[in-house]
C-alpha cells in the first residue's frame, strides 16, 4: 500500500513538473489599406472585438495596423480576420502573427 | 502659310483651354461671401483625467455648457463656454449611463442625445448625465443600427440617426419605432438619396433634413416629405474629393448656427466650412498643424446661441474655440 502511495505521489510530481506552461496569448498584426479616420478604426475594432477568442485591439490609424490579442489559448484564424476586416469596409493587405505576449503581460479587454 | 496656322490653331486651343479652366474654376469653386472666423482658444490633450480626451469625436452646446463626446474614455464631458471642466458622466460599458465609442452629439429639450458607435444605440441623457432611455439595437432591420454615427431630434421629438455601416438615414419615432429611411440598407450609392458611410445629420428650423454623407464627400437635404431636394459637394455633388472651397474631403460633423447657417467639418481638410441652408459657400477655417487655429483632422461642430463656433480637433485631442470676424 505505502509503495502504491508513493507511485502516485511521484506520478503526480513527475506530472506537475512536466506540465508544458500555460499558453502566453498570441498577438497578431494586421495591415489594412485606407485606415485612417476615427469611424474606420472604430469600426475594424468593432468588427474584430466579435471575433471570438479576441482579447484587445490596438489601432495605429497613421499606419494603418491593427494589433490584435488573443485570450490565452486562443488563436486568431486569417480567414476569420479577413472576414472582419471586410465587413468593416477594407481589405486585408498582411497577416502577420508576432511572438507570444510575455506571460503576466496586461491585456485588457477591446476598447 | 502652314506654320501660321498652326500657330493660329495651337493660339485657340491654349484660349479655348482657358476659357474651360475658368469656367470650370467659376462653376466648381466659390468665392468667400461672408466674413471668416477667427482663433479664440483651445483646451485639452490626451490622457483621461478630467479635461483630457482621448478621441474626442462629437460635440453640442446647450446655453453655456459644452458637451464634448470624448470616444475612447467613454464618457461625456462637459465644460462652459471658455473651456473650464464642469463635470463628465459614462464609463466604457454597455449598461444603462455606459458608453461605447460615444459620436455625434444632439441637445432636445434638455436632453442630451448620444450616438453609441460600439453599442448600436442612442442613449438619451439629462444634462446633468442621468441615463434615460436607450433607443435601438444592433442590426440591420427597421429601427436597428450597425454603428450609428449622428443623431438630430425633429420639433415633434422625431429621431433621425445616420447609420454608418447600414449606408442610411432611419426615421424613428421617440420610443424607437420605425418611420422611414433613406437609402437601401448596406448598400451604397452616389445617387440622390444614397449614401456612402454617411456619419451625421441635421435639422434646419423647418425639419429639413441635412444628411453629412460622409465618404460621398457631400451633403444631403431632404424635405419634410422625405424628397431628395439638394445635395453639394465637389463637381455635381457625386463623390468626388478635394480641397477646395465647397469640396470635401471626408465630411464628419455638421451642426447649423443660429443664423441657420450650416457648418461642416472637413475631416481630411482639416477645416470647417460654412455654408448657407441652400448650400452657398460662404467661409472656411483652420488648417493642417497642431498650433493655435490649426487642426489634425476636423471632426465635429457646434455653435453657441451668439455665434461662437466650437470645433472638435481630433487627432490633436482638443476642443478648439472660434468666433466671426466682425466686418
Amino acid at each position: 500500500m505505502k509503495r502504491i502511495l508513493q507511485i502516485c505521489v511521484l506520478a503526480i510530481a513527475l506530472t506537475l513538473g512536466m506540465a508544458p506552461a500555460v499558453a502566453a496569448p498570441q498577438t497578431y498584426k494586421l495591415h489594412v489599406d485606407g485606415l485612417s479616420c476615427p469611424f474606420c478604426a472604430y469600426g475594424i475594432e468593432k468588427k474584430l472585438g466579435s471575433v471570438k477568442g479576441v482579447q484587445r485591439i490596438d489601432v495605429d490609424i497613421a499606419s494603418g495596423a491593427v494589433a490584435v490579442t488573443m485570450a490565452e489559448g486562443a488563436t486568431l484564424d486569417e480567414a476569420a480576420a479577413k472576414k472582419a476586416v471586410k465587413e468593416a469596409g477594407f481589405s486585408l493587405r498582411k497577416f502577420e502573427q508576432l511572438q507570444s505576449a510575455p506571460q503576466g503581460a496586461s491585456a485588457g479587454p477591446a476598447k | 502659310m502652314k506654320l501660321n496656322t498652326a500657330l493660329k490653331l495651337g493660339r485657340n486651343a491654349v484660349i479655348v483651354l482657358a476659357i474651360i479652366i475658368v469656367s470650370g474654376w467659376l462653376a466648381f469653386v466659390p468665392s468667400a461671401k461672408a466674413s471668416s472666423y477667427t482663433f479664440v482658444t483651445a483646451w485639452g490633450e490626451k490622457g483621461s483625467a478630467p479635461g483630457q480626451f482621448n478621441d474626442p469625436t462629437g460635440i453640442a452646446v446647450a446655453g453655456d455648457e459644452v458637451f464634448v463626446s470624448d470616444s475612447r474614455n467613454g464618457r461625456i464631458q462637459v465644460f462652459d463656454l471658455d473651456g473650464h471642466f464642469k463635470r463628465r458622466f459614462g464609463m466604457p460599458g454597455k449598461d444603462p449611463g455606459q458608453l461605447g465609442r460615444p459620436m455625434n452629439l444632439a441637445i432636445h429639450r434638455g436632453e442630451l442625445y448620444v450616438a453609441e458607435y460600439f453599442n448600436d444605440r442612442i442613449q438619451v441623457f439629462s444634462l446633468d448625465g442621468q441615463s434615460r432611455r436607450l433607443i435601438g439595437k444592433s442590426g440591420n432591420g427597421p429601427g436597428e443600427f450597425n454603428a450609428p454615427g449622428g443623431v438630430a431630434v425633429a420639433s415633434n421629438g422625431d429621431l433621425f440617426v445616420a447609420d454608418f455601416y447600414s449606408h442610411r438615414i432611419q426615421q424613428l419615432k421617440s420610443d424607437g419605432g420605425f418611420v422611414r429611411q433613406w437609402g437601401i440598407t448596406g448598400e451604397t450609392g452616389h445617387g440622390a438619396g444614397a449614401f456612402i458611410y454617411p456619419t451625421d445629420v441635421a435639422l434646419d428650423r423647418n425639419d429639413m433634413l441635412y444628411v453629412a454623407d460622409g465618404y460621398a464627400n457631400r451633403i444631403q437635404v431632404f424635405d419634410t416629405a422625405g424628397k431628395p431636394v439638394n445635395k453639394w459637394g465637389g463637381p455635381f455633388a457625386v463623390g468626388i474629393p478635394g480641397p477646395l472651397n465647397g469640396w470635401f474631403r471626408v465630411v464628419t460633423g455638421i451642426a447649423f448656427g443660429p443664423q441657420g447657417d450650416l457648418f461642416a467639418a472637413d475631416f481630411y481638410n482639416n477645416r470647417l466650412q460654412k455654408f448657407r441652408a441652400d448650400g452657398t459657400f460662404l467661409t472656411s477655417f483652420g488648417g493642417e498643424g497642431t498650433g493655435p487655429g490649426q487642426f489634425n483632422h476636423t471632426i465635429a461642430a457646434a455653435v453657441a446661441d451668439d455665434g461662437t463656433v466650437f470645433a472638435v480637433d481630433f487627432g490633436n485631442n482638443r476642443v478648439q474655440k472660434w468666433r466671426q470676424v466682425k466686418d
